[in-house]
């Protein structure tokens, strides 16, 4: 997989675990079963560490479609982009694009082949 | 969803009947790849990536004895479930400060409809109050006998 694919992805995977952790709701769940959330504050600073690792245009293209459609990141299964549910084209997995960044056709967001 | 329901999304090949690792981020990288090599979820880095970073959030070892490693992830497909015990038990940050011998690790995906692991959580978390049933589990001969113990009731 592109290296800068799996620091999108471990980025999403962050975006999504602190939008928990700050949804009053969930956070009430998890500290009615028992959980407490100290670590939020650090959890940001390894986020910034994360997003510097990741080269200016991704990032720039990460923010839009994040702010756009909440997820930027979207897994392919079955040849289907699960964001819009285009069909992904088989070439796309060829060997010529194993070390790029893909976005969906019809959606633009990035794809993720779990 | 009662206990039944949250054993369904295990399997015995996501079970580990006593831990080889001994400190908290081997146990973490040795239940993410007895994950990986026992369902679809494939992506090992992300996923102990993310379970890291839960852990950076604050430890998930809230019972006594008990931790529940658990997020959501881009490499899960569908909520997942791994049972593991550690004899000797594992130094895990708990709340207790005391060593953790029983794990359940749950992984969802992102769009994990209805929160189905918040309610999964909640159920394992309630049922490992008890501690008699912890003692039962720790001391049972394999998958099956431990899916019993904590089915007991709900049987």
């Amino acid at each position: 997989m592109n290296a800068q694919v799996k620091l999108l992805v471990a980025l999403q995977d962050m975006d999504q675990m602190i939008r928990d952790a700050e949804d009053e709701a969930k956070a009430k769940q998890l500290r009615d079963m028992g959980f407490s959330l100290p670590g939020i504050d650090e959890l940001k600073q390894a986020r910034d560490k994360l997003v510097d690792q990741i080269v200016p245009r991704h990032r720039n293209y990460y923010g839009r479609l994040a702010q756009k459609y909440g997820h930027a990141v979207v897994p392919v299964i079955n040849n289907f982009c699960t964001g819009c549910f285009a069909n992904i084209p088989s070439s796309f997995t060829s060997s010529i694009n194993e070390d790029k960044v893909l976005n969906c056709e019809s959606c633009g967001r990035i794809l993720y082949w779990p | 969803m009662n206990m039944q329901d949250v054993l369904q999304l295990t399997s015995p090949s996501l079970f580990i009947a006593d831990l080889a690792a001994k400190d908290k981020e081997g146990v973490l990288a040795e239940m993410v790849d007895t994950l990986v090599a026992g369902s679809p979820a494939d992506d090992r880095d992300t996923l102990l990536q993310m379970f890291l970073n839960r852990e950076q959030l604050g430890s998930t070892a809230v019972g006594p004895g008990v931790a529940f490693p658990h997020g959501r992830s881009l490499a899960a497909q569908d909520l997942i479930i791994l049972l593991a015990r550690s004899r000797k038990g594992i130094a895990f940050d708990s709340v207790d400060d005391g060593p953790t011998h029983l794990f359940f690790m749950l992984v969802a995906p992102p769009q994990d409809t209805g929160n189905r692991y918040i309610r999964a959580l909640a159920v394992l978390t309630e049922k490992l109050q008890d501690g008699a049933l912890r003692d039962a589990a720790l001391a049972a001969e394999d998958y099956e006998g431990f899916c019993k113990v904590l089915n007991e009731e709900d049987a």
